[in-house]
């Protein structure tokens, strides 16, 4: 049994056959997991200025960006195993460098307040066992985690949940779209309108209340009353909802305080995520948006988008992550403008417009390690195959050494 | 899923009797049941119906690749998520800790496995719908969010 | 069909609101190659109700120009399976989207990517491709 890295449901239920050192097949695996793990088409080879050079060079030229660069940037890691991550942190105090993550412009601002505790949290095998309420918010699990209900929360038999989803369970599924998640929802779909998420959370808490809500008046009484008579709940939230609440997120929490037996769970993509997100928090106390000075300083302005908007960094090193790729157009022509040092198995967008590509194995196939899944247990990485790349925990040590 | 009515209304519908059925009707029910194919339908091959004759053809395409209790994988929509693996009934009786319980099959007894991302179905005559006591089970389409399975 | 490009010439512009989504399928593609087909395909697609689509004589299949203050893509439209409300048009995330999205955060550092205004109108333009994309931001990719 393998685990596979596809999204941060890492499953480890997955079989591979091995055949000269080439994946033949993959058995359990979704086809995200199985397109991950047959691995890209172009993987990376170490360059300086776009010119073919060795490991050695570029890893060299990279230290020497980054001895010259007065503000240097850590980027990424969220697709790195836990142990990398940890090597990075003490690469970005040792430059005095800022570093942030994906989850900046992602689901950081909800995980941040599962691990502050200021929601009630739950695993996922708890799920399997007890959980009857499901609520699929701004997520389509379907797509992003395709194995979510099938291994977890609604068509398992789970200790509590013998008869499984026929009748044990209910699935809603609240979003804009009708997604793959809310066709299987049938029944209890309801649609919002753009950012209508507050609005209906609003709501829903006086339809909790038993006061008339102002806003579709019977089916938001109908689904308070499920959610009443929920033994045990969950609300997955997707970074849909994320997005459309994060100015006022306490809305979500208030609603969470009216539900005293629901969970909130996080919907993270990247394989590890929250792993980066823990490993922060237990290092220096913030998820993201740090920069080192002696000690962590936490501000918005060490974000991504705002390092680029405001021009703080004038260097970045970035680790398993494609920014060009993810990030807002009008951006890209400020990430160009400083030096660009890419760590990534594969040809990326960013690896295009880097000053040094430095190529690195796939974790998870090439490496082995740990990571941490949306629901904050620890899942062991194997190495599945022999490769020569050195990992992105061996090159950050590489760099630490080197500037 | 294609039914007799809509592959009737795309034939001529003058009870001809030249594919050898003595009426139109008993030759649609003869095409859904795999028994006749479209170009046994002579007065088809006119010009004047190759509209009706492609779209009868790109209906009955998929019945052409079905098993032999009429189960269709379409292998090219399926995203591999395993909510028929764990739904199907025959997959909980005959694995309960692996497939009934949301985790990979333990067994070889399973109808569904995922293969390479899309699903692989073997054991089909253990399936509900088939045998003495065959009953119409949905449970492995209404959870497929791509509609990757259909029985014909 | 016979192009008309009168057609084009005059095609009116709509308003529209894009909402963007995750697909496997799309996932898929950017694991095996970013820079493949497959990826541009799936990427540079909107989709629409069919009612949205015949108000602004739009058909499945169709070349559109997307455009706002941040960029202007060229992608192929799609008739929205669904029964989606109007007003609304549906996009994966991916550099095409993101071309659309702008860098103001208002001090937040999380730009607005599901929910982004343009105009759509008929177009004659070959499909944008993640060159083009790339080129249209940073003015001398190395
Ligand atoms: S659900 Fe996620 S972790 Fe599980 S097989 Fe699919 S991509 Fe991999
Ligand atoms: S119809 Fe029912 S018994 Fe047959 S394969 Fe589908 S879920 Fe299983
Ligand atoms: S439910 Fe549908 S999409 Fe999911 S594995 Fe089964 S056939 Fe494939």
């Amino acid at each position: 049994m393998v685990t596979c890295t596809g999204c941060a449901l890492l499953c480890d239920d997955i079989e591979v056959i091995v055949e000269n050192n080439r994946i033949k097949e993959i058995k359990n695996a979704c086809r995200r997991g199985a397109a991950r793990m047959k691995g890209c088409s172009n993987r990376l080879v170490p360059c300086v200025d776009q010119k073919p050079t060795d490991i050695e060079s570029s890893i060299q030229k990279a230290a020497q960006i980054i001895r010259n660069s007065k503000a240097p940037m850590l980027f990424g890691l969220d697709n790195s195993t836990c142990e990398a991550q940890v090597k990075g942190i003490h690469f970005a105090k040792k430059i005095n460098g800022i570093l942030d993550d994906t989850s900046s412009f992602c689901q950081g601002i909800l995980i941040e307040r599962v691990l502050a505790q200021k929601f009630r949290t739950c695993s996922l095998d708890d799920i399997r066992n007890k959980a009857d309420v499901l609520v699929y918010w701004g997520s389509d699990a379907q797509d992003s985690q395709p194995r979510h209900l099938s291994r977890f929360s609604y068509f398992p038999r789970g200790e509590l949940r013998q008869r499984g989803y026929e009748e044990d369970r209910m699935a809603i599924a609240i979003d804009v779209r009708e997604s793959n998640t809310a066709k299987i929802c049938k029944g209890h779909f309801y649609r919002i309108p753009p950012k209508g998420d507050r609005e209906f959370i609003l709501a829903l808490i006086d339809a909790l209340y038993g006061k008339v809500p102002a806003y579709d008046t019977k089916k938001m009484l109908e689904l308070a009353g499920i959610l009443k008579k929920a033994e045990f709940g969950a609300i997955f939230v997707g970074i849909g909802l994320t997005y459309s609440i994060k100015d006022d997120f306490d809305v979500l929490t208030a609603l969470a305080q009216k539900l005293p037996n629901f969970n909130i769970m996080p919907m993270v993509g990247h394989y590890n995520m929250r792993g980066f997100n823990e490993t922060m928090f237990k290092e220096t106390g913030f998820v993201n948006k740090v920069k080192f000075n002696g000690k962590a300083v936490h501000d918005i302005k060490y974000s991504i988008m705002e390092s680029l908007n405001e021009k703080t960094a004038d260097a970045i090193v970035v680790v398993g992550s494609d920014p060009v790729s993810s990030l807002p157009g009008p951006v890209l022509s400020r990430l160009a403008s400083i030096p660009v040092i890419c760590i990534d198995p594969c040809v990326t967008m960013t690896s295009k417009i880097a000053t040094v590509t430095i190529p690195c194995a796939v974790s998870g196939l090439e490496s082995a390690g740990t990571a941490v899944r949306m629901d904050g247990k620890v899942i062991g990485l194997s190495k599945i195959i022999e490769s020569e790349y050195l990992t992105d925990e061996e090159i950050m040590e590489r760099l630490v050494e080197a500037v | 899923m294609v039914t007799v009515m809509e592959l009737y209304q795309l034939l001529p519908r003058t009870n001809c009797k030249k594919c050898g059925e003595s009426t139109c009707m008993a030759f649609a029910v003869a095409m859904l049941g795999r028994k006749k194919n479209v170009a046994e339908c002579t007065p088809l091959l006119e010009a004047n119906f190759k509209k009706q004759k492609e779209k009868l053809e790109s209906l009955l395409l998929p019945v052409a690749g079905a098993e032999e209790t009429g189960m269709i994988v379409h292998p090219e929509l399926c995203t591999g998520c395993g909510n028929c693996v764990v739904a199907c009934p025959v997959d909980v009786a005959n694995d309960p800790h692996g497939a009934g319980m949301g985790c990979a099959p333990t067994n070889d007894k399973v109808i569904f496995k995922v293969v390479d991302g899309k699903v692989l179905a073997s054991n089909i005559k253990e399936c509900r719908r088939f045998g003495k006591n065959k009953v119409l089970c949905y449970a492995c389409i209404d959870p497929c969010p791509t509609g990757a399975i259909e029985f014909v | 069909m016979d192009m008309d490009f009168g057609k084009f010439l005059k095609s009116p512009e709509y308003d529209i609101k894009i909402i963007t989504y995750r697909d496997i399928f799309h996932a898929e593609a950017l694991e095996s190659d970013r820079f493949g087909e497959e990826y541009k395909k799936l990427s540079a697609a909107i989709s629409m109700s069919k009612t949205d689509m015949q108000k602004m004589g739009i058909k499945s299949g169709d070349r559109v120009k997307i455009s706002n203050n941040f960029a202007s893509i060229v992608v192929q439209t799609n008739e929205s399976k669904r029964d989606e409300p109007g007003g609304l048009a549906f996009m994966v995330n991916s550099p095409w989207s993101n071309s659309l999205v702008s860098g103001e955060t208002r001090g937040k550092g999380i730009p607005e990517f599901k929910n982004i205004d343009a105009k759509i109108s008929l177009s004659k333009e070959e499909i944008t491709t993640l060159d083009k994309l790339m080129k249209a931001f940073i003015k001398n990719p190395i």
